[in-house]
């Protein structure tokens, strides 16, 4: 089960773990569009000692990662292969009807392999060390602005937090569901379409189903609290932007400004 | 006091993008691959909810299967594809809206036409899929037709004919599973919400 926001997050109190989600989130954006504008061996490499930094930073066992980076491993390799045997230009070593590998190919084959890892990386860093609902709340932040627009911020922050929430619980069902119809001998995973259109019914119904009964209650909940809307809420933790978050952002954009001055090397 | 429903429709709308969230990450119900193709089930979840909750939320649904389907292809891409197509959000986004809108007003449009629901329900769902096809399709076609710069440098131009043809032949299952399983479960949870939104 490929879960790329649940039961990632790890309880800790490093440095990482203690920032403020929203400056968390600015950043992993920040990194991968710096990744964007690296072109060669010093920036990728400043980039990766950044990530290897961050990644003691966070207390996190290294092992996590890799764990992270497995099931990726093939699509990674495929897409770099991609590249190395249908990209042209430079000397060519080796080629066979439309495939033809040449040493700038295979040179720009290891640097997109680095930029897979280094995105996947920081991403992995920010679900490992942020709980979901912590980054539902850093959303809001980040998209306030969009307040001046009269977009419902608020409002799309609580349904993704709510959203966030019950993922866990709809899982659950689901799995119920799965052995439920898997103890009455359907078996899901071999068969026509039509076999499968028909399997696939008797799953969706009751998951819907148990999803529209959770909304129902949950409604009356808040209703009977006395909620009217989202955008006049009060919150019960507040993130605020701390002295490590502008420290943080301060080696982010040093950073940042090395790998503009490498690329004209 | 908001309005009768109002809470109900904000949580159903919460419910409907962790359905879209969950099966986004469990291949079972999210995707069903048949030999070498996986046709998606979520365009199947836009239109129900388009059908239960009106075109906007269903729009809404759709774009939060749009933005996760985005962020998906940076963090954790499900198919060299996705690395390749849908880190540019103009592709992922935009035709997921549009899913909702087209499967809400053909709806609309066609709901009193028929005596049957299930038949008007059917054929939304089988527009609303194929208008996701068509417009990844068409859009992959506009923005790489030309070498633009990528983010994973792949050489586009002597892949776009295979990439055209394996959404080209997810997009005729994936509309027929959509046209057959969409009133199959709408209706049920028709009747379940009856006068309640």
């Amino acid at each position: 089960m490929s879960n790329f926001i649940f039961g990632r997050y790890l309880p800790g109190h490093s440095w990482i773990h203690r920032m403020s989600p929203q400056s968390k989130l600015l950043l992993s954006f920040y990194f991968v569009i710096v990744i964007f504008f690296a072109n060669n061996g010093y920036s990728y490499g400043l980039l990766s000692a950044l990530i290897v930094f961050v990644i003691l930073m966070s207390g996190v066992s290294i092992a996590y990662f890799l764990k992270g980076i497995r099931p990726l491993i093939w699509l990674i390799v495929f897409t770099v292969l991609l590249q190395v045997l249908f990209s042209s230009g430079g000397h060519v070593l080796w080629h066979f009807g439309p495939f033809s590998i040449t040493d700038q190919s295979l040179i720009n084959g290891g640097f997109i392999f680095i930029r897979f890892l280094l995105i996947i990386m920081i991403s992995t860093v920010l679900t490992l060390t942020t709980t979901p609902l912590a980054i539902a709340d850093g959303v809001q932040t980040v998209l306030k602005p969009l307040k001046k627009v009269k977009f419902p911020v608020d409002t799309l922050a609580l349904m993704l937090s709510i959203a966030l929430r019950f993922v866990p619980t709809l899982m659950d069902e689901m799995e119920t569901i799965l052995n439920a119809q898997r103890a009455r001998g359907v078996d899901f995973g071999s068969g026509s379409l039509k076999h499968r259109v028909k399997a696939a019914v008797p799953l969706l119904v009751p998951l819907f189903t148990g999803a529209i009964n959770h909304a129902e209650n949950l409604s009356t909940a808040m209703e009977a609290r006395g909620f009217s809307d989202s955008e006049h809420r009060t919150k019960y933790r507040l993130y605020k932007w701390q002295f490590r978050d502008t420290i943080s952002w301060i080696v982010f954009l040093l950073v940042g400004g090395l790998v503009l001055v490498f690329r004209k090397y | 006091m908001p309005r009768k429903g109002q809470t109900l429709r904000f949580n159903l709308l919460a419910m409907f993008i962790a359905i879209i969230i969950l099966q986004t990450s469990i291949p079972l119900i999210g995707y069903i691959p048949i030999g070498p193709l996986s046709i998606t089930i979520i365009s199947a979840t836009v239109v129900i909810a388009t059908i239960l909750m009106g075109t906007l939320d269903g729009a809404i649904v759709g774009g939060a299967w749009g933005v996760l389907t985005f962020i998906r292809a940076f963090v954790w891409p499900t198919s060299p594809l996705a690395t390749i197509v849908f880190v540019n959000p103009v592709v992922s986004v935009v035709p997921r809206i549009l899913i909702g809108v087209v499967a809400g007003v053909t709806y609309q449009a066609l709901r009193k036409r028929f005596k049957r629901q299930s038949v008007s329900i059917s054929i939304a769902a089988v527009l609303g899929s194929l208008t996701n096809t068509v417009l990844v399709l068409g859009l992959i076609y506009v923005f790489y037709r030309a070498n633009a710069p990528q983010l994973y440098q792949v050489n586009i131009k002597e892949l776009l004919p295979y990439l055209l043809s394996v959404v080209g032949t997810n997009g005729i299952p994936e509309a027929i599973f959509c046209g057959v399983v969409a009133p199959l479960i709408t209706l049920p949870l028709q009747r379940m919400l009856k006068g309640r939104l």
